[in-house]
């Protein structure tokens, strides 16, 4: 039995992405590729849940554990949520439904990543949540700064695959196995592990945006239009946090000091992402460093070394991409750039309170997901003896709150008269407040959530 | 489920008055008034059934985050009955205060019920992270009452003071997350009397204080406050000073001490001189004010001295003191705030100079106004003289040394010195141009102010009427400290 019919979520994000590209040739309706694909992506998290935890499949390449069916059915239905607002918003000048097929596919590697057992899985894998990545930041082909910022994204992306590929080759050398079960049971390889492992970080680093490998993050993203990075920045790093606990897991025996490398790089994370996002004056910049500040507590939880901290890590990935999604949204409907917010709490006030429980989360405030996963975080670091680095980590998510601040600033507190005329979209709508919904419901009910993940600190 | 009832009902009423259509906005004023005098009168009820000798009462424990041991645990003493029994108070006087309020009602109304969920949530909370969600709740909505509603500097006063509260609470975070790990537990009541090593107490203590003494505020770390009142619309700034300063040495009270009673002892010659300071440092800004909500806010750093200086003596008489000095403060404030407020409203001026003589134009106003004033000073037979003096008794009998004590009884003189030269000039005086044809008080404004007026005689003369509930409280707090 390979169980390969465990991969029912997969193959529908396959077809999906296939059936898109063709099914507005066909019915000849706009935004039908965009239904059809958050049809496709719902079920493909239905299916998901229905499947559950399921140990190792097809040979030990993949394995259904309890972090890999979280982070697949949060990659599926975040996807969902992203092309409910596609049907509604469309990709600007450009027809979507080229989009949509991307958007699917990325999701479709970011699932088989959080389940590869097996290295050159996960290196495929990776390639396949890549590679849409590129098309989708550089969607505008007309627009040159669009071209500019893709082109750097596509060649640091690669450059850094091939930083993850290289760590990746040291392992199958130590081990004589691409499993990483077998690179686990390996004996540790001392100082070649150490090189291996870190190789292997670093590469993840850059793809997660963790400092210092995150400069091209808000060159990327502020080169892009907004409504793809809103998927680009987010869905991806569901599946990077798992790769994360993957390999975490496996490598640690063979190099101690990795849990230090994480500190590190957890550390140098929320300082800059954090101290970076402050003077930021568009919108996809400022969330790019403050991405790489919450990738920052991530790795703070990863640093604890703990089945709990692990855990804590997923659970903090979706508090974060969930809000941070949404943000980016309203950024693609209202403009990019701070001001482009001004008075937004006259004109759309559902969208102007739904970002304060977006923001608030993101800073850390109760009763929103945010804060839940920050507690767990710290907790987890605390745990682990790393009380001076969560002393940072909450000095610095008052930083946070000031520029988070700046983003609600404009919203209640300016106003403005050349506002463009939004037109008003039910699935649009409908995918923002679902999107707020589950960041008070991640704080509020979280109890099943973190039961299926294991945050247990006794 | 009357202490959820107490907590959520507000909350039912901020959501009914944000979804009402923009066109009926001004029914929330109505919907505000109603729920909060229903939450009265749920205080009120929970008063008459509450047992002074019962200890922790109407307690509701139910699991909430079971994985991590996150608890829904509400109960009531007789130290967060009083407290609570200001906050729901102050919150239908806030409301009535504020009936003219005709920007964004809707939205306004809100965030009043909205702050009255998050202050009632804490005062009622016995789980730390229940409590820490309370904690941060009321930073939202005084944010978007002052960033919105408040005077020209609004939006610097509001920012300041969410990230200055906000940096003091994240090291209580810290502090909660290091006892749950030592502990095992987030429940209050099961960390109490613990004893915990003496040098972990020590450094927990360090971060609790940093979150606690922001919100006092303690000097050196009060200088969001004036910023805050002065730009905070009247009953805002009526909330901020009368009940979310209290949160502060509540949390002192209800967590510091049972949880951490070694560190307490090694931490209260440093309060009691950082309390002595504030009361005179208080005090000597105010008497410097020619604007009298700063004189206002500034005298709330002076009298918030007393209620550290009454916790850092750890002694009964103390934190009994403290206790009172909490609740008079909140309603001679809360009438102060509000009659500067109505002054302001009237005169469109806030500077000593220019509305003095009230007495002679608006002879209910100028009344309240030294009413007010000679509470605030500590005149016996007002509410202020039961609790400045039961703390100052409180700190003599204790170890703290005397020079602290000597300098906070300063602290009164001074205080007498700046309220008297306030009331001489606003209330007596001859009268001004901005006062002159000034209309009287409406009915409206003195039924805001009326039970604060009787509360204050009620617990001047007849002190026992508050102690009763406060003292077993305390001496329950002090046993759980063993000893002292």
């Amino acid at each position: 039995m390979t169980g390969l019919h465990l991969l029912i979520p997969e193959y529908l994000l396959l077809a999906g992405a296939i059936a898109a590209l063709f099914i507005e040739r066909v019915s000849g309706r706009e935004g039908a590729g965009a239904a059809l694909g958050a049809v496709v992506a719902l079920a493909a998290a239905i299916a998901a849940v229905v499947i559950g935890a399921q140990g190792a499949i097809a040979g030990g390449m993949l394995a259904l554990d309890a972090v890999a069916v979280t982070v697949r059915v949060a990659i599926a239905a975040l996807t969902a949520v992203y092309l409910l607002w596609l049907v509604g918003r469309g990709m600007g000048p450009e027809r979507s439904r080229e989009a949509v097929a991307f958007v699917l596919f990325a999701a479709l590697g970011s699932m088989l990543m959080a389940s590869a057992r097996d290295l050159i899985v996960l290196f495929i894998s990776l390639e396949l949540a890549t590679m849409p990545a590129y098309v989708l930041m550089g969607y505008r082909r007309n627009d040159e700064r669009n071209l500019e910022g893709a082109l750097k994204y596509f060649l640091l992306s690669m450059t850094t695959s091939l930083i993850l590929l290289y760590g990746l080759s040291f392992l199958f050398g130590i081990a004589g196995s691409t499993s990483l079960v077998a690179i686990a049971a390996a004996p540790p390889a001392g100082l070649l592990g150490t090189f291996a492992s870190v190789f292997v970080f670093i590469g993840l680093f850059a793809k997660m945006s963790a400092a210092p490998f995150h400069f091209w993050a808000p060159d990327a993203y502020a080169g892009a239009p907004a409504g793809s990075v809103a998927f680009v920045s987010t869905v991806p790093k569901l599946a990077g946090t798992a790769v994360m606990v993957n390999l975490a897991t496996a490598l640690v025996p063979h190099a101690p000091v990795l849990p230090a490398v994480l500190a590190l790089a957890a550390v140098t994370s929320m300082l800059l992402g954090n101290l970076a996002a402050f003077p930021q004056t568009d919108i996809r910049r400022l969330m790019a460093y403050s991405g790489v500040a919450h990738t920052g507590y991530v790795l703070l939880a990863l640093s604890s070394a703990t089945p709990a901290g692990y855990a804590a890590a997923v659970f903090y990935t979706i508090a974060y991409v969930v809000p941070s999604m949404a943000i980016t949204l309203i950024a693609a409907e209202e403009g990019t750039a701070l001001d482009d917010l001004a008075g937004l709490v006259v004109r759309r006030p559902a969208v102007a309170w739904g970002s304060v429980v977006l923001l608030l989360s993101l800073v850390g405030v109760p009763p929103m997901a945010g804060m839940l996963g920050k507690l767990f975080a710290f907790t987890a670091a605390v745990s682990a003896g790393r009380l001076a680095l969560v002393i940072v980590a909450v000095v610095m998510s008052v930083v946070s709150a000031g520029y988070y601040f700046r983003i609600l600033r404009p919203i209640f507190f300016a106003s403005r008269s050349d506002a463009p005329v939004l037109a008003s979209s039910r699935s649009a709508a409908v995918a923002f407040s679902l999107l707020v919904a589950a960041t008070l419901a991640l704080g509020i009910a979280a109890s099943p959530l973190l039961s299926y993940l294991g945050v247990r600190f006794f | 489920m009357l202490l959820s009832a107490i907590v959520f009902l507000p909350l039912v009423g901020a959501i009914a008055s944000a979804l009402l259509p923009k066109e009926r906005a001004s029914a929330a004023r109505w919907i505000a008034a109603a729920v909060t005098a229903v939450d009265l009168a749920l205080v009120v009820w929970l008063l008459i059934g509450f047992n002074v000798a019962g200890g922790m009462q109407f307690v509701e424990n139910r699991t909430w985050v079971v994985q991590v041991g996150i608890e829904y645990h509400l109960g009531v003493d007789g130290i967060s009955l009083s407290m609570l029994l200001l906050s729901a108070l102050l919150s239908l006087v806030a409301v009535v205060a504020s009936w003219k309020q005709d920007t964004k009602p809707g939205a306004y109304f809100a965030m009043l019920m909205l702050l009255e969920v998050g202050m009632n949530g804490v005062f009622l909370a016995l789980d730390f992270i229940l409590f820490y969600v309370f904690w941060e709740l009321v930073l939202v909505p005084m944010y978007f009452l002052i960033g919105t509603w408040g005077g020209p500097r609004r939006e610097y006063a509001s920012i300041k003071f969410f990230l200055y509260t906000l940096f003091g609470s994240v090291f209580m975070l810290v502090g909660i997350i290091a006892l749950y790990l030592q502990g095992g537990t987030f429940d209050i009541t099961a960390l109490a009397g613990m004893g915990f090593p003496a040098t972990f107490q020590w450094w927990v203590f360090a971060a609790f204080f940093l979150g606690f003494a922001v919100k006092v505020p303690v000097f050196p770390l009060h200088t969001w406050l004036p910023d805050a009142h002065v730009e905070a619309p009247t009953a805002a700034s009526v909330l901020l000073a009368g009940i979310m300063l209290k949160m502060g040495t509540y949390g002192f009270i209800r967590i510091a001490l049972p949880i951490l009673p070694h560190a307490a002892r090694q931490w209260s010659g440093f309060i009691a001189a950082l309390a002595a300071i504030s009361i005179v440092y208080g005090a000597a800004l105010a008497f410097a004010q020619t604007d009298l909500k700063k004189l206002v806010a500034y005298s709330s750093v002076s009298h918030m001295g007393f209620v550290m200086l009454g916790i850092a003596s750890l002694t009964p008489e103390g934190i009994n003191g403290a206790v009172a000095v909490m609740f008079s403060h909140g309603i001679v404030t809360g009438m102060l705030f509000l009659l500067v407020g109505m002054v302001y409203e009237r005169t469109h001026t806030r500077v000593m100079d220019d509305v003095t003589g009230l007495s002679a134009q608006a002879p209910v106003a100028a009344g309240l106004l030294a009413f007010a004033s000679f509470a605030s000073l500590g005149l016996p037979g007002l509410s202020g003289f039961v609790g400045e003096f039961l703390s100052l008794l409180g700190a003599w009998k204790s170890g703290i040394p005397a020079a602290w004590v000597v300098v906070a009884a300063i602290g009164v003189l001074l205080a007498a010195a700046y309220t008297l030269r306030m009331v001489q000039r606003v209330v007596l005086g001859t009268p001004s141009k901005a006062v002159e044809g000034i209309p009287d008080l409406n009915v409206r404004e003195i039924a805001a102010l009326l039970p604060l007026v009787a509360l204050t005689l009620v617990v001047g003369i007849y002190w026992d009427s508050l102690l009763r509930y406060v003292d077993p409280a305390v001496r329950a707090t002090l046993a759980l400290m063993g000893g002292s």
